[in-house]
């Protein structure tokens, strides 16, 4: 290559696209034919700790680098890696071969800094010491990302395609033949400098990020390395500045950079996430189409790419259903191959397979293998590190947490019930094994709010405060979400008290703050708890809707009642829960103004408003509560069904006696009184316990002199709502309700089951079938 | 054979000029029975250049759709285009076979009285009975005379057909052949022979096709018009050119007239306004962009031959009428409720047509 040993500084430069299976292969190729004694790669520098975890045995891809600040604003930067990353494979081979591999780009502490320029110091964009600053095309101060992002389109548009990728598969993935890709991509490198017009910072930042790797190469070479022993990996975009004519990054120019405190880790990535965040540089769209299409390269197999293509969306359509035959798949290859043949291309695309998916497989419309396709393409691969090596801080505190709490052996991907008794264990010695559960309990809770999906809560069954059936499975998903979460907080603690604070800053309606209120609780944090507490009563003095009252009463009253058992003071709590349930006390009867739509919801806050006024009525003012349910049970002008409900609950707290019970419904029941007030009251009072109905025998008595009041067509009326009202008890209700009649007519009892077991006669059938005639009209 | 007063012509002589500009030009490989490349019959339907002669495009809107058609039929495979009424399924199929072959003429129409001897052959029946089965007596389906050729069949209106005739297409397609059995004879395809077909999704269910024909073709489902810009630019497009076939003086509308009935037109076939802020009931009848087109030739008569020769809001007025109101009962109601809620809120533009609706609903 270079005849002038020693005066050519300039290394192999391989510009390549992240994520680009063709460009594995061909770096592949070359790095064999050079036989380098050093790779260096585009990527922070101080990723290059971490290198031999990349190779490590027990690492699966997709793996991602996440740097990100330590102080807030948290700041983060995501670089992931697939299997057919050219980086990788060229970390790879360097294992394999034993030879010098590093990153060279600038380290997280300088990028993060700089990457956020913007926002640092909105007045003064000029705020980086660039040394080169004389460089940058005035043109293209005023510009912003996605006029580069348009010379992107622009270029596919002008080949005749109808987007980058599109462009970039074509011509980069699909050429196979020798150097092709390198010497295009740095081609196309040369010509993307000509044309992008990136803001003034973002150019500055890339001429930054390439001067730091000039020096970088450079010190490489000072260490003895021969420059075309060297192979620099690059986006292709700054393949062409990275020769020795170009100055490199001084040591005080890179010591007088801004930084910021960063720390840097590996985590395990998904498909899934590589997807959502395709940037358009990055390519990866489709990683699991990607990741396919390398298998087929590295068994030198790629025209089994459209067979394997289409025979998974085949196979994913048979799975869930859908017959599609061999004969289809084979016209889908074709007509893709024809599609690749009009735009001279000599296999098939990603949109070729997939227009030709859609119409031979999809007969037109996408609709019906839209999910067959992004299984297809997307893929569900998860990555994995091996232990111990993705360890954030918050990673840390959740083992040291997990072996504190006795809970390392639940982590294993099968799924394991948890049962937690949250009361002092009385039999052992030391206070934290009393509260073991307790204080598991709070863990749980924490990452419950966190959004990890480790654990999940089964429906309490006993009702009891003290006891709680969790769930536990450890995915890697789960450790993606820690890892995700290490930008809350430090600490599990830290960054639930950070999620906490940032829900309540956004929360606007009391019964959000309230639920955090009983979160915190549960989670064992009296800060949060306190925080959300005196949100909550800013919140409070404006809120006038009942159901929201309601239930931030409820949720505190759930809080006071842990009490105990969670350790901790809950007496100021107190003071909000009587103001709030007072405020509810008095708007009920203004909210029971309704139609029965709006009825449901009211009558479930009566339902909670009652409970709270049960198990605290020696906060609660209690008297004042059912002197206001008492107003509502008598109104004729309020939702009926409501007043049926209070005269329910009344019932249960037996202050209606027998005579005032059939008075009420006299008065409900009485002919010329419309329909709907009886019916409505009816099934209101049904709403809650039956059997404290079904037990009134007054009840019966009177409704049955009703019945018997009526006329024939008032009867077939009255029909109509004593059915809707009955509609909802069970079969045994009912069957209680014809024996109460019974006795009332003074019929036995088994006479009456008798008749109830009979099949229908023919007479009664026919009655039946005429009431079908019957005109509803205003019912 | 065409002189001035055929009322409509045929693709391929219509644009004659411009087919001969890209058989001339041509640079790429020409299929075995076609008349030029794909990439020329690409360039003819959605525009472009041949040489010096600038090619009008088409088919305007989704490209990649034409380019799925052409690699179809390049496979040997039939195509199938199915959308709603007025997106274009037969134009693009006339144009596609005016292309390929120079020949659109081979054309089968579905309707509910066609037989299955329309789609094969049939018999002179004088002949038949005067000399027997012969060549001579034998009448050939457009299916038939496009196998003898190595050319491209047009089916319109398939899903039209009772299934019994839909399903003698099954072996033609398969086989690609028809045999004669009275003559002993059988009719194989030449190279460069295909069938495009067209399907109305509006008759979904009156005559489904079967799974086994259904699998014969690659199916494509023609969009409406994906933004307004693009509906207004195939409205104009189309209007120019049947003001100079049918001779009509009368001047052409203005970009604001299309834009106003693209867009009364959009609202009404999508229930919504163009901003999504407002729901709109939508009449009962297809609204479609070939609609819009007729619409205002129509105007353009009508202004040439009763009025001052200007398209007037009167004019486009009548014409939306026609168009919307096809249910008398029920459209009226819907057009009305359009023209009060929507339309009268517009401002001082839509003025004048909104009292010139209004008019016509007195």
């Amino acid at each position: 290559m270079s005849q002038l040993m020693g005066k050519n500084m300039t290394p192999h430069i391989f510009g390549i696209r992240h994520l680009s299976p063709g460009g594995a292969y061909h770096l592949l190729k070359f790095l064999d034919e050079i036989k380098p004694t050093a790779v260096l790669i585009e990527g922070p520098a101080d990723t290059n700790s971490q290198i031999e975890h990349f190779t490590a045995a027990g690492t699966e891809l997709p793996i991602a680098v996440l740097a990100y600040t330590e102080e807030l604003p948290v700041r983060t930067m995501f670089y992931p890696f697939a299997e057919y990353c050219p980086e990788y494979q060229a970390l790879l081979w360097a294992k394999k071969n034993n030879v010098y591999a590093q990153f060279i780009d600038l380290p997280s502490e300088v990028f993060l800094r700089l990457e956020y320029v913007n926002q640092i110091t909105p007045e003064t964009p000029n705020g980086v010491q660039a040394d080169q600053s004389d460089d940058v095309p005035q043109g293209s101060i005023t510009t912003g990302e996605d006029r580069t992002e348009s010379v992107y389109q622009l270029w596919a548009h002008l080949a005749g395609e109808d987007d980058h990728d599109t462009y970039w598969e074509r011509n980069f993935e699909h050429n196979l033949n020798k150097d092709a890709y390198r010497l295009s991509a740095s081609e196309f490198g040369r010509s993307l400098r000509e044309l992008s017009c990136d803001s003034r910072e973002e150019h500055l930042r890339t001429l930054l990020r390439e001067a730091y790797m000039r020096s970088q190469i450079q010190n490489t070479i000072r260490n003895g390395h021969e420059p075309d022993k060297i192979v620099v990996i690059t986006g292709a975009y700054h393949a062409p500045v990275l020769g020795a004519e170009y100055p490199p990054m001084t040591d005080e120019e890179f010591a007088s950079l801004p930084r910021v405190k960063t720390k840097l880790t590996l985590m395990p990535y998904s498909y899934y996430r590589l997807s959502s965040r395709s940037g358009y540089g990055a390519g990866n769209q489709a990683p699991a189409y990607f990741a396919m299409m390398w298998n087929c390269l590295i068994n030198n197999d790629r025209d089994r790419l459209s067979a394997e293509y289409l025979s998974s969306i085949v196979r994913y359509l048979r799975d869930s259903g859908t017959p599609r035959s061999a004969a289809e798949v084979i016209e889908g290859v074709r007509l893709a191959n024809a599609l690749a043949g009009l735009h001279s291309d000599s296999v098939p695309a990603l949109q070729d397979l997939r227009d030709a998916a859609i119409t031979c497989l999809g007969h037109g419309e996408l609709s019906g293998i839209a999910q067959a396709i992004v299984a297809t393409e997307v893929g569900t691969a998860i990555g994995r590190l091996p232990e111990g090596v993705s360890r954030t801080s918050i990673q840390d505190d959740f083992y040291r947490e997990l072996k504190r709490l006795k809970l390392d052996k639940y982590r294993s991907a099968i799924a394991a019930d948890l049962e937690l008794d949250l009361r002092e264990n009385r039999r052992v010695k030391s206070k934290e094994a009393a509260y073991l559960d307790l204080n598991r309990s709070f863990f749980l809770n924490r990452l419950k709010i966190l959004n990890v999906c480790f654990q999940k809560k089964k429906s309490n069954k006993e009702a009891a405060l003290w006891y709680e059936e969790w769930v536990l499975q450890w995915t890697p998903e789960a450790e993606i979400q820690l890892v995700e979460a290490t930008l809350m907080g430090e600490t599990i603690e830290l960054a639930t008290a950070y999620a906490f604070k940032e829900r309540l800053d956004n929360s606007s309606a009391i019964a959000d703050a309230a639920a955090i209120i009983r979160a915190a609780c549960e989670c064992g944090m009296p800060e949060s708890m306190e925080y959300a507490r005196s949100v909550l009563q800013k919140l409070a003095v404006d809120t006038g809707a009942l159901e929201e009252i309601a239930q931030a009463v409820f949720d505190l009253s759930v809080v006071i009642s842990y009490g105990d058992i969670r350790k901790f003071d809950s007496s100021h709590l107190i003071p909000l829960l009587e103001q709030l349930f007072l405020r509810g006390t008095l708007l009920l009867l203004n909210a029971s103004y309704c139609d029965n739509n709006a009825a449901a919801s009211i009558a479930s806050a009566i339902h909670r408003l009652n409970a709270v006024a049960l198990e605290h009525y020696t906060i609660v003012d209690e008297e004042l509560w059912l002197n206001t349910l008492a107003q509502l049970a008598e109104c004729d002008d309020r939702n009926p069904k409501l007043s049926g409900f209070a005269c329910a609950i009344l019932l249960e707290r037996n202050r209606v006696s027998n005579e005032e019970l059939s008075q009420e419904v006299a008065r409900r029941l009485s002919p010329g009184i419309e329909a709907d007030l009886g019916a409505g009251w009816f099934e209101g009072l049904s709403m809650r316990n039956r059997y404290a109905l079904l037990t009134r025998m007054p009840l019966w008595q009177y409704i049955a002199e009703y019945v018997a009041s009526l006329d024939n067509e008032q009867f077939k009326r009255a029909l109509v709502f004593l059915r809707r009202a009955f509609g909802e008890f069970s079969l045994v209700e009912k069957r209680n309700i014809c024996e109460n009649l019974a006795e009332i007519w003074g019929i036995n009892h088994n006479q009456v089951s008798e008749h109830l077991n009979e099949a229908l006669s023919p007479e009664e059938e026919q009655t039946v079938a005429e009431l079908n005639d019957f005109d509803f009209g205003d019912i | 054979m065409s002189d001035n007063n055929t009322l409509r012509l045929p693709a391929e002589k219509l644009y004659e000029h411009e087919i001969k500009a890209l058989v001339e030009n041509e640079k790429g490989k020409i299929p075995t029975g076609w008349q030029m490349s794909p990439q020329s019959v690409l360039t003819y339907i959605t525009g472009g250049k041949a040489g010096k002669t600038k090619i009008t495009p088409k088919y305007i809107g989704n490209k990649r759709l034409v380019e799925i058609a052409i690699a179809t039929l390049l496979t040997d495979r039939a195509l199938l285009l199915i959308g709603e009424p007025g997106t274009a399924k037969s134009w693009l199929s006339e144009h596609l076979t005016a292309a390929i072959n120079g020949d659109s003429t081979n054309v089968v129409q579905g309707t509910a009285g066609t037989t299955e001897e329309q789609i094969r052959y049939s018999w002179n029946y004088a002949m038949l009975i005067a000399n027997g089965p012969s060549q001579d007596a034998l009448v050939k389906s457009p299916v038939y005379r496009a196998m003898e050729s190595g050319g491209i069949a047009r089916f319109e209106e398939i899903s039209r057909c009772s299934s019994e005739v839909q399903d003698a297409l099954i072996s033609i397609l398969s086989e690609k052949n028809i045999s004669v059995p009275e003559l002993n004879y059988e009719q194989s395809a030449r190279k460069g022979f295909s069938l495009i077909a067209t399907a109305n999704t509006r008759d979904r269910g009156v005559n489904e096709m079967s799974a086994a024909l259904k699998r014969r073709f690659n199916i494509i489902v023609l969009p409406t018009p994906g933004d307004i810009n693009t509906e207004i630019e195939i409205v104009r497009k189309r209007v120019d050119e049947m003001a100079v076939n049918l001779d009509l003086e009368a001047a052409l509308p203005t970009d604001e007239a299309v834009a106003k009935v693209v867009t009364i037109f959009r609202e009404l076939r999508s229930g919504m306004t163009l901003d999504s802020k407002e729901k709109v009931k939508p009449p009962s009848g297809v609204i479609s962009t070939a609609e819009a087109i007729s619409l205002l030739a129509n105007s353009m008569a009508l202004a040439a031959s009763f009025g001052n020769g200007k398209i007037s809001n009167e004019d486009i007025a009548a014409g939306l009428q026609g168009a919307i109101v096809k249910d008398e009962e029920k459209d009226k109601l819907v057009w009305k409720e359009y023209l009060d809620n929507v339309l009268k809120k517009r401002g001082s533009e839509w003025r004048e047509l909104y009292n010139a609706c209004k008019e016509m609903n007195r």
